[in-house]
Parts: structure tokens; sequence; C-alpha cells
């Protein structure tokens, strides 16, 4: 048989990745939890070679693996986002973990084990492959959520998680081997070929469809795959939270974009009315009912909800304009949900959790900075100018307005003013609320000077958000 | 550099810059924020002046830079005459609002703060008035929202300042937003967000299918903006700001920022129906109601809040006539109604400061104590009321005129003339009632200090406005008609039609209107006491507050009812969503297409054997679903289903595939009853019946969808790999066992893979168990003590005779597995069933004296034999598990064949026994450690 050694240079990120990962497991599995900040340099060191890798092969493209693994602008671009998140998510979490106990080697483990399996699913060009990477990542997530033992609520939420992810993951690889049935292949170009080709098995396609989007809405949180979603916000600790909420969205965005787009892109006229479905619905549902949350986190989780909603709009358009924008809005969503558990976790310290939106009455007196930065991404989120958010919602709305779909961009517009609603609350809370009690807590150091780097990118991306955009633009086109 | 070519977006931005300065400013000195203030103002005008000329030549200047080109989005100013106007009215009056506010903010308020919310918010106008990009247009529009929600509640320890200022924002945010919705459809109507285009796409816009959603989405803005009925409640509980504010916010900025669209999309969006019953409905009844509850307001700044509604109103209803000299009346107004507004409020916040009240009821006589305020704010008041030789009448005569004229082209027709009369009779009333109850009508009543004049120069602006008013008032043709003419012209986008700026236009039906206004207007101010108590007893009390907070109040609730509905932290709940939207998305695809769900392959006969199979299978898994309460007897009926598969696989001559299932089966069941052990004997029963029913009727159609699917699939054809494996497992791996020879050759990389996994899985569990102590169960579900003979002698004696067979087996079942059927897997599973059942039958300690094995070790021998193989192949230059094979001569077997894979099969047995073993016999232990932990307690 002909053997060829697969070009490795593609993969050179996950095996960085991968080698580093081992490196930190045998470190932490020979020194435990004595060398913690060890543990915690070297994971850092190793999200930076990778961000390193990607940054210095920008620009090379092809395919490797017998054309499984892919390397294009789009997987470098979200490689550099996963890789920068996680090492904020990671400089955030410290404290907050010491704090408790948690701070374990197993976090830094898992982390680094969830950034290859998000690094594999950015970088998959094989049904199987995003599978793997996508399964990588959820079992480290299921891991990570249930870490702290004795909490009652976060081993439920582990659970629930578990369960739900392994019946999404079920129904993913359920409408993948539908498509190798009647494809033959699961290979992202062979397989749109052979549906471009077919037009007979479009009813079972378009069933293989159904269980393909279950999964990704399921990965999402989209409505109605978000059950797990507040449960797990709220339920994991405030660090893991933020590691759920950021960067899995991120590889999740890849998931949609290569399933859909690159795989399936001639059943658009079917995704997209699911897409538009699970959108609005996102949306409503997300925003409305946020408002009755009292506990930030399961706020926040709604919050997600929604803003997955408003991203769906920009891939349902079908139009490159309409992946940008949608990566466009991926990215600042990111960015900003980093920089507001960045907040929660700064203000959580030992013995109290800053979970309840009551627990920030005040804070604009005591801590001006904080809450000022706070007020930025509150008003970030609601989508006001001139912040980051603004944009972002603007770009998927008008991509949704392009191809005449005037009811959902209504719908959108209509869910952003809902939505502002209770964004304005914590802002009032935190402006208007007075308090007794004193919160008192400092912030120093390193994580609360990225902390606010990472919220006045926020802002500075609203007044110039031209350059990330355009990258955003070349990566469609 | 020149200066020139990026002043405009200089003129918007630099108050932005001054914000932060005024607010540093003022750590030094207080009155340094206010001189920083106005000196930036100053700077913004005077970077404005050298471009002036432009709008009077009939020119339109454009600054513009590429700013998102992925969303049509530039940087781009754009002066002509509106923008002008509106520039100077923003600019000059805020300046004087800055020398007002200067004195009237007492010394414990932050100067800083309110200097620095103003500026931005002054910054935040000119970006609306200079915008050429929409949607940058409908950025600053936001910032207005936002810094005006500052601006209001910039008293933060008022109560009614935060509810205020939290409705201003909610409302015209909101507003705000649905503009932009109504933008982005107006960019894709006509391909660009610039105005310069946009003006020019009137037809276009107007004919376009969508026309009338943009028309609702941008009036949605405009209204709430500039407090339309429906929006108008948010107005008057804005008054909760300082006076200063509302006299730059009420009188030439917020407000008109929504009239300020009105004028500039005019050539676009009007001339319609639509636009005629939208823009002027609302128009007139805010107008008449505005002035009708004006009259009523016994606050100083209640009745201005009122009366500024009333005139936006006003001029709302002209734009809505849709005629030029409409728009021209329009934008008089417009200058009118902010110089006589700002300068009443600056008079209220006069009062108010040196009466300490602005309720009219104690505020009386006031002439005698400051005659120059009363006589400016009589001026004021008076042209408000439209008194001829004050500009008020001047822009409600040609209102006057207009709404005779509007009756050839509005729907509304006759009824015009007559609403708006009436709707100035109240306007006279309420002006003449500022008038007579502030500065006449007795002696002032309660009031904690006597009032005098306001220090000079808090005075100054005031003196100017009314300047203002009468000038224009007198000599239109000097001071105002210049800069109304181009405004005009830029609204227009095209030649202003002709008007008259006269005074005096002899006996005509406008004068006769406004007669009748003023002479009604005093008799219904004479009457005004039965009014009151008229309008007190009969006509309810609609607060828009409490609506607002009824409004927000239920969709918290509506939001509590939804978060029940889906968000109960049940774990079945969740499940059943997922599944019931998959069922529904299937369904839905199923009944949307009608093309064939079968394909051809014709499938094979069932015959009985088949039958009673599936009959068992069905029956097995029913009862495993009814008896699942009690657990230990759905495990065994589990096992069935597991025993009927492997049948299944037998049928389907898959004799591997029969065998591993088979092995597999008992051991997964042993490790299920060890577990089971610790967990409760019986599950929860499910009472409800609905939800029995919801789970039956859901796992039902789950469950014939996927048959379906998986018959669509199986009736289509296929091309499968097996045709390759058949063909080369004898040539290529020398077996013909095909199953086993993928595993150990084709596959071997990732049955290499698949052994590393177990082996971890081994490990993991083993390093989980092995300090772990359970308390087990005293006594089982009936109250029976668990027995204390676990090994029975004849089960003992038996197992014991068994275990050498059992090592035969496994070792025949290994050998052949390179052409028939077996194979290291499966032989490693007989292999760990025979020691298991040593371990079962005889105890753990008696096992372990005898079989002094360390299973890790077999574990470590097993993965290092598998990766031993694969290197050797390496060695020899071939790629990584490359396999050989030979044959040998064997005495009484024969020719025997032997393959290097079969090294390779010895390391999968080894870890198959070794990770299984393991993990069995450390739950094993775990639970004899239990019950002696559950004895040594029960002692």
């Amino acid at each position: 048989m002909n053997y060829q050694v697969p070009n490795m240079l593609f993969a050179l990120p996950e095996m960085v990745m991968l080698a580093m990962a081992c490196v930190v497991l045998l470190f932490v599995a020979f020194t435990g939890n004595r060398k913690i900040q060890w543990s915690y340099g070297l994971s850092q060191l190793s999200l930076f070679a990778v961000l390193m890798t990607v940054i210095f092969s920008w620009g090379d493209t092809g395919t490797t693996f017998s054309a499984t693994y892919i390397k294009d602008s789009l997987s470098d671009i979200l490689k550099i986002a996963i890789c920068l998140i996680n090492m904020c998510v990671l400089l955030y979490s410290v404290e907050y973990l010491r704090a408790r106990q948690l701070l374990q080697g197993e976090f830094y483990v898992l982390a680094l084990f969830a950034t290859l399996g998000m690094l594999i699913m950015v970088s998959a060009n094989h049904f199987l492959t995003l599978y793997l990477g996508l399964e990588l990542l959820s079992l480290c997530l299921y891991a990570m959520v249930a870490m702290h033992r004795d909490s009652v609520i976060a081993t439920e939420a582990a659970m629930k998680y578990f369960i739900l992810g392994a019946i999404a993951s079920g129904m993913l690889l359920y409408g993948m081997s539908i498509i190798y049935g009647i494809t033959g292949s699961l290979m992202l170009q062979e397989v749109a070929a052979a549906v471009y080709s077919s037009s007979s098995s479009d009813t079972i396609l378009s069933f293989a469809l159904v269980f393909i989007i279950i999964g990704i809405g399921f990965k999402f949180g989209a409505v109605p795959f978000h059950m797990w979603l507040p449960d797990v916000y709220h339920g994991a600790p405030t660090a893991i939270t933020l590691f759920i909420a950021a960067a899995p969205k991120v590889a999740a965005f890849a998931l949609l974009i290569r399933l859909l787009v690159d795989g399936l892109i001639d059943l658009q006229t079917y995704w997209q009315p699911m897409l538009m479905l699970m959108a609005v619905l996102s949306m409503i549902i997300g925003n409305v009912v946020a408002i009755a949350q009292t506990n930030i986190k399961r706020m926040l989780a709604y919050s997600t909800i929604s803003h997955v909603g408003f991203l769906l709009m920009g891939v349902l358009s079908g139009t490159d304009a309409g992946y940008a924008a949608s990566l466009f809005y991926t990215l600042i969503y990111a960015l900003m949900t980093l920089a507001t558990f960045g907040v929660i976790l700064l203000m959580s310290r030992y013995g109290f959790e800053a979970d309840n939106i009551d627990d920030y009455k005040g804070l604009s007196s005591q801590h001006p900075w904080l809450a000022l930065l706070m007020m930025i991404l509150m008003f970030s989120m609601a989508g006001i100018p001139p912040l980051a958010g603004f944009y972002a919602k603007l770009g998927v709305i008008k991509a949704v307005v392009d191809v005449d779909m005037m009811a959902v961009a209504l719908i959108a517009v209509v869910m952003s003013v809902i939505g502002a609603f209770y964004y304005l609350r914590v802002i009032k809370v935190m402006y208007f609320d007075k308090t007794e009690e004193k919160c008192e807590f400092t912030y120093s150091g390193p994580a609360a000077f990225v902390l606010s780097i990472n919220t006045l990118l926020v802002l500075a991306l609203g007044i110039f958000p031209g350059l990330l955009m355009s990258i955003c633009s070349t990566v469609f086109s | 550099m020149n200066l020139l070519a990026f002043n405009l977006p200089l003129v918007a931005l630099i108050p932005f810059l001054g914000a932060p300065i005024a607010a540093w400013a003022a750590r030094f000195n207080r009155l340094a924020s206010a001189w920083v203030a106005g000196i930036v103002t100053f700077l913004s005008l005077l970077i404005l002046m050298p471009v002036v000329h432009i709008p009077f030549d009939n020119d339109t200047l454009i600054q513009s830079w590429s700013w998102l080109p992925a969303l049509g989005l530039d940087f781009a100013f754009r002066l002509d005459g509106l923008s002008l106007l509106f520039s100077f009215l923003i600019l000059l009056i805020g300046l004087l609002v800055i020398l007002y506010a200067r004195y009237y903010l007492s010394p414990q308020d932050s100067m800083g703060r309110f200097f620095a919310y103003m500026l931005m918010f002054m910054g935040s106008m000119l970006g609306i008035v200079l915008s050429e990009n929409l949607i940058q247009l409908v950025i600053f529009w936001e910032l207005t929202s936002l810094t005006s929600f500052l601006l209001i509640s910039y008293w933060q320890y008022s109560q009614d300042a935060r509810d205020g200022a939290r409705m201003a924002l909610t409302i015209t945010g909101a507003g705000g937003l649905a503009m932009l919705a109504g933008v982005l459809m107006i960019g894709n109507i006509v391909g660009s967000f610039n105005l310069t285009d946009v003006l020019a796409s009137g037809d276009l816009i107007r004919q376009n299918e969508h026309y009338l959603t943009v028309l609702v989405l941008i009036l949605l803005g405009v209204f709430t903006k500039s407090a339309q009925f429906p929006f108008h409640f948010w107005l008057p509980h804005a008054m909760a700001a300082p006076t200063p504010v509302s006299a730059y916010l009420h009188s030439a900025t917020m407000v008109k920022a929504g009239i300020f669209v009105l004028a500039r999309l005019f050539p676009v969006l009007s001339g319609t129906e639509a636009w005629g019953w939208l823009v002027g409905g609302a128009g007139m009844i805010t107008m008449v109601l505005g002035a009708y509850t004006a009259l009523f307001k016994h606050d100083l700044k209640g009745l201005l809040a009122y009366s500024t509604i009333s005139h936006l109103g006003l001029i709302t209803l002209l734009f809505g006539f849709s005629t030029k000299l409409a728009a021209v009346a329009a934008i008089f107004h417009i200058i009118n109604h902010a110089t006589f507004k700002a300068s009443l409020f600056m008079v209220a916040g006069i009062i108010d400061h040196e009466c300490g009240t602005r309720d009219m009821r104690k505020v009386n006589g006031l002439l005698k104590y400051m005659p120059h305020t009363a006589v400016l704010a009589m001026i004021a008041a008076s042209a408000m009321a439209g008194v001829p030789l004050l500009n008020g009448f001047l822009s409600k005569e040609m209102f006057f005129q207009q709404s005779l004229v509007a009756t050839d082209h509005h729907p509304l027709s006759w009824a015009i003339p007559i609403i708006v009369t009436f709707g100035a009779v109240f306007s006279v009333a309420y002006s003449l009632r500022f008038i007579h109850d502030v500065f006449f009508n007795g002696e002032p009543q309660g009031l904690t200090k006597t009032p005098h004049e306001p220090p000079r120069f808090m005075r100054i602006p005031v003196d100017i406005l009314v300047l203002l008013c009468l000038g224009v008032g007198m000599v239109p043709v000097l001071i105002v008609a210049p800069i109304l003419t181009v405004a005009v012209a830029a609204s227009l986008q095209g030649v202003p039609p002709d008007y008259s700026l006269a005074i005096w236009h002899g006996f005509n039906l406008p004068l006769l209107m406004s007669s009748i206004a003023l002479v009604f207007g005093a008799i219904v101010y004479f009457y005004r006491e039965k009014l009151f108590r008229w309008h007190d007893e009969n006509l309810p009390r609609v607060d828009a507050k409490t609506l607002f907070n009824r409004v927000t109040h239920g969709l918290l609730v509506l939001s509590g009812k939804i978060s029940r509905l889906f968000d109960r932290g049940s774990l079945q709940n969740a499940i059943s969503w997922v599944l019931l939207s998959g069922v529904a998305a299937t369904l839905y695809g199923f009944l949307q297409f009608d093309s064939p769900l079968f394909g051809d392959r014709t499938l094979l006969d069932a015959n009985l054997l088949t039958m009673v199979q599936v009959g068992i299978l069905i029956v097995a898994s029913i009862l495993t679903a009814v008896m699942h309460h009690k657990r230990l007897v759905a495990l065994i009926i589990i096992g069935v289903i597991g025993l009927i598969v492997s049948l299944g696989f037998v049928k389907f001559s898959a004799p591997d595939l029969a065998l591993t299932q088979l092995s597999v089966e008992v051991v997964t069941i042993v490790l299920l009853l060890l577990a089971l052990f610790f967990l409760p004997q019986h599950s929860p029963q499910e009472r409800s019946h609905k939800r029995l029913t919801r789970d039956l009727v859901l796992s039902v159609s789950a469950g014939v969808t996927v048959m379906l699917l998986a018959m669509a699939v199986m009736t289509r054809d296929y091309s499968s790999i097996s045709g390759f494996f058949l063909e080369n497992s004898k040539p290529g791996g020398g077996g013909t066992n095909v199953v086993n020879v993928i595993l150990v050759d084709f596959r071997g990389f990732d049955t290499l893979g698949e052994i590393v996994v177990l082996a971890l899985a081994g490990l993991g569990i083993f390093a989980l168990l092995e300090n772990l102590r359970l308390p087990a169960p005293l006594r089982d579900i009936d109250g029976r003590e668990w027995s204390h003979d676990p090994h029975p002698p004849i089960m003992q004696t038996l197992t014991r005779l068994l275990f050498p067979l059992m090592l035969m087996v496994a070792v025949f079942i290994f050998m052949r597995g390179h052409n028939l059927p077996g194979g290291g897997f499966i032989a490693g599973l007989i292999a760990a069933v025979a020691l298991i059942s040593q371990y079962l039958a005889n105890g753990i300690a008696w096992t372990n004296a005898r079989i002094k094995v360390d299973m890790h070790k077999v574990i470590a021998i097993g993965l290092t034999a598998a990766f031993v193989t694969g290197f050797a192949a390496m060695f020899l230059s071939y790629p990584f598990l490359t396999t050989t094979f030979t044959y040998l001569k064997w005495p009484i077997v024969g020719k025997f064949e032997i393959a290097s894979a079969m090294i390779f099969d010895l390391g999968v047995f080894l870890v198959v026994v070794g990770a299984t073993v393991l993990i069995l016999v450390e739950l094993g232990k775990l639970s004899h450690a239990s019950h002696s932990l559950a004895q040594q307690e029960k002692k």
C-alpha cells in the first residue's frame, strides 16, 4: 500500500497543543498541587506557543491527513481567538479557583484538552474529524462542570449537561451517518458535491439535516435545545462558566460553518427556515426570560441564548456578508462575555459569590472603575452605540434585511429593545441602588489590568470596528 | 493640513473631547468646568464658521471617509441649510444654557459631571444634524438617548429623576432601534445609506412594497423622541431634571431631533396617504391633547412640558400636511419654539430658584418682586400664545393658513381648521395662566423665602432669547429669512416656495382663527376654576407612569411564566423538549416533501426464526420499560435483549460479532450488578398519568421516526467497502476471518488506539475506586439482611472445575481467530469472564491468593506487545503496524499460519483481560469493603 507522510505543518498548532497538554498532564501527575503556579504558567505558555504557531503560519492554506484536515483563513482567525480567549480565561480564573480550593492541576489539563478539541473542530474538513473535536471538547467540559464535587448544584448541572449533551451528540452522529448512507462520503467537499448532484433523495437528506442541526443547536444553546445552558451556567463554578461561555462558542461557529456552509450549502433552502426558527425562538425566549432572572449568571445564560439567536441570523442569510457578520458577532460576543465574567470573577471572593444582581448594589460608589467597565459591557451587550455590540447586531440585522427577511429583522430589533431592559437593570443596580454593607474586596494585578484592556477593547472596537470587520469579510470572500 | 477638509466631524467631536476636560477641570475649581464647557462650545461654533457660507450659496458640503465598507457605513458629514439651522440652534442655545446653568447649579451639585454630560449630549445632537450617513445618524441618535439619560438622572438621589431618566431612555432608546431597522430597510431599497443618494430616491422608496413598514419604523423613532402621542408620556417625567437640562433638551435639542428627521426625510417619505394619516394624525392628537393637559398642570414645568408636547404636535401636523408651504411653516415654528420655550424654561428655573417651588397655586404676584424677569416671561409666553408682533404669531398664522389649504390634500379635511383652533384656544389659555397666575393673581402663598431678581448673568440668556422673539416677530425678513430659506431648501431638496413673512396679511381666515383663539382662550382661562373642578371630577386620571410601570411589570410576569414553562430544571422536561423538537422537525420534513421516503432496494424475507427473535426483542424492551422500578429485574431483562441481539448477529452470519456481543453482555451485566448494589433498589414511581402519556407518545414517535429513517437509508442502494476487505483479507492480511484481519491489520491503528483507551479506562476506574469507601445499605428494600454466605460451595466447586476449561476455550478462540470466528478481543473477554467467575464464586481473597498476577502488569505487557509489533515493522522500514505472515507445520495440527499480527492480537487479548478484570475486581472490592464497613457500624 502506498503510504504518504501527511504534511504535519498544517496541523502544527494542534500538535503543539497535544504535546503541551501531555506535558502539563505529566507535570501535574508528578507534582500534584504543590507547584500549581507552574502548571498555570505552563498552560499559559502552551496557549501562547499555539498562538505563535498560528500567527507565524498565517496565510498558508491547505489540507492534510488525506484532506480530513484543513487550514484556511477561517481556521486561523478562529484559532487565534480561541487561544487569546482561553489565555484570558485562565488568567481571570486563578484567584477565584484558589479561594475555593479548586485550583487543581486537573483544571489546566482539562482546559488544554478542551482547547485541543476546539482547535480540531475549527480545522476539521471531515464530518468525523469535526465530531472528534466536538466530543473531545464536550467531554472535557462535562468534567470541568463537575469539578466542584462537593457542590450539589454543580454536580447536578454536570449530570444534566452530560445526558443532554450525549443525546445531542448522538443525534449529530445519527445525522452524519444518514449523510454517509446517502452520499457515501464524509468528506465535506465530497458530501457537498454529492448533495449538489443528487436531487432525488432530498427528503432523506433533509432528515439528516434535522439531526445535524439539532446537534449544532445544542452546542450553541439555541432554543429549543437550550435547556442545559442556564443550569450549567448557574451551577458550574464561575470560572468554569466563563470557560464554557467564551471559546466553545467560537468553536461552535466553526461547526456551523463547516457543516452547513462548507458541507451542505446546497441544502440551504432546507436549513435556512430551521435556523430562522431557532434564531427567532432564541431571541424571544432568551430575552424575555432573562428579564425575570435575579441571578446574574442565569441572566447571562439567557442573554447568551439570545446572542446565539442573533449570531444565527447572519448565517441563515446565506450570503458571504452574512457569514462575515456572524463571525464578527461571535468574536465580539466572546470578547464581551469574557470581560463580563471577568468582572464577576473579580468581585467574587472567598466565601462570596457575586451571583445575584443585587450583589452589585452600590458598586459605582465603592469601585467606580469596575462599575464603569461593567456598564460599558452591559451597554455593549444591549447593542447600544458606539460600542462593539452595536456593530455586531447591525451587521447581522443588515444581513437578513439584505435578503429581504424583514420580519426576522423586525423581531431582532424588538428583541434588542427588550434585551436592553435587563442589561439596564444591572446598570441601575450598580449606579442607583445603595447598599449598607460594604463590599470589601480589592482587585489588582494582571487580571484586573487585562480585564480593563479587554473591556476597553469593546469600546475601541465600537469606535473603530473597521479592521476586525474587514478581516471577517476577507475570510468569506 | 487643511482644517476645512475635516471641520464638520470636528464640530461634532470636539464636545466629546471637551467632556472629560470639563469633568477634570471641576477638580480644581467648580466654575472652571463651566468655562471649559463654554469655550468648547464656542470653539465648535468657531470651527463651523468658515463653511457657513456654503449653504447660503445653495451648495451642500459633504466630508466623507470610508469607515466600515462591509456594512456600507461611511464616516460622513453633511452641511446644508437644515443642518446649519439646527447646528446654530444647538450651539447658540447651548451657550446660553451653559451660562445659565453656571448660576443655576448649587454648590452641592457636581459641576464637572453636569458639564461633561452636557457637552456629550451637545456633541451627539450635532452628530445627528450633521450626519450624511443614516446609520451614523442613528448612532448619534442613540447617543443622545444615553446622554439625556445621564442628564435627566443628574440628581441621582431623587427617585423621580431616576424613574424619569429610565423611562426616557427606555422609550427613546427603543424608538431609536426601531428607526435603525427602518434605516436598514431604506439602505436595502436605495442601496446606500448616504443621504445624498437616499434623498434622491424618494419615488423608489415610496413605491417599494415595504414603504409602509419603513415609514412606521422611522416614525416610531421620531414619535418617541419628539414625544408624540402615544409616546408623549416620558417627557413630563423627564422634568425631574435640573431646569437648564429641560431648557436645553425640551426646547432646542432632544425633542427636536425627531422633528429634524421628519424634516430630513420629508422629500423621501412624505406625500403619501399613509404619511398624511400617521404624521398628521399623531401631530393633531398630540397638539390638542398637550394643549388641553397643559392648562391643568399646577407645576410650572409640567405646564411647559405639556406645552412643549403640544407645539411639537403642531410642527408634526404641519409636516403631515405634506405641502411645501407647510414645511416652511414647520421649520419656522421650530426656530420660534426653540427661542420662546428655552426662555420660558429658564424663567421657570429662576422662579424655582428664587421661590423654592414651582407650584402655580403658591407662586403668585411675582411682578413686584422680579419685574424684569416678569416682563421677559410675559413676552415669551405671549409669543407662545401667538400674540401679534411676536415670533409665535407669525408661524401660527402660517400654520392656520396651511390648515385651511390642507383641506384639499388631507383625508381629515374639513375637521382640521376646527380642531386646530380648538387646540389654539387652550394654547392661549395656558399661556395666559402662566402669565396671570405667576406674576399677578395676588400674593405668593406659603413661600419659605422672599423672591427677588436673579443674578444678572443668569438673566442675560433670557434677555437674549426674548429679544430674538421680538426681533423675529417684528422684522422677520431681516433676522430669520435668510437662514429659513436655506433650511427649507435643504429640507425640501428643491427651491423653496414663495412665502411671505409679512406681519400683516390683511383680514383673512387665519387672522380670524387667531382672534378666535385669543378671545376664547381668555374666556376659557376666565372660567378656569370651574373647568379645573370639572376636570378633576369627571376625567379619569391616566398617569402614563403607572401604565408604563404596569407594562414593564407585565413583561416581568410574562417572563416569569415563560421561565416556569421552559426552565424547570427538570432533566426529563429538557430531554422531552429536545426529542419533541426532533420529531416535529422530522415530521415537518416528511410532510413538506413528496419525493419517496423509501428507496427501491428489496428487503429480505421475514422467516419464522427472525419473527420470534424480533418478538422477544420487543417484549423484552417493553418489559424493561415497564419493570424499570425493580432495577434488578430490569437489568436481567436487558441481558435478554443483549442475548437476542447476539443471536441476531448469528442469523446474519456474523459469528465474530455474536461472540463479542455475548461476552460483552456478560461482563456489562456483572459490572452493572456490582454498581447497582450501591444504588436504591427501586427507582421512583411516576404517578402522574399525564407524564406517562407524554413519555409514551414521545418515545413511540421517536422510535417510529428512527425506524422510518433507518428504513429509508437501508432501502437505498449503497456501495459498501466490504468487498475490498473480502478480497484483500487473505492475500493482504493472511487471514480468512475478515473481521479479525480488519481489527489487527487493516485497521490495526484504530485497534491500538482502542486498547490504549481501554487500558486507560481500567486505570482510571482503578484510581477513582482505590480509596473510595461507600456505605452500603444494611438491608434490602424488604428489610432483609444481606446474606452472609456469598460463596455457596456448589458454585465454588463448579467454577473451579470450569476455570481451566474456560481458559482452554479462550486460547482456542484466540488461536483460530485469524481464519475462523474468534480473535484476541473475544478471547480476552472469555478469559476475563473465567477469572471473574472465580472472584465471584470464591471471593476476592481466595482468588487473589491463588492468582498472583498484577493486572496492571498484564495491561502494560499487552500494550507493549501491541506497540512492539508496530515498531518492529518500522525497523524493517515498513510503515508502522505493517504485518506479515508465514506458515508453520505443527506436529498434530498440521499446517498452521502464523502472522505477526498475532502478537498484536495477543496484546489486545492481554489488555482486554487486564482492564476488564481490574475494573470488576475493584468494584467487587468496593462492595466487599462497604459490607465490612456496614458490619462494623452495626457492631
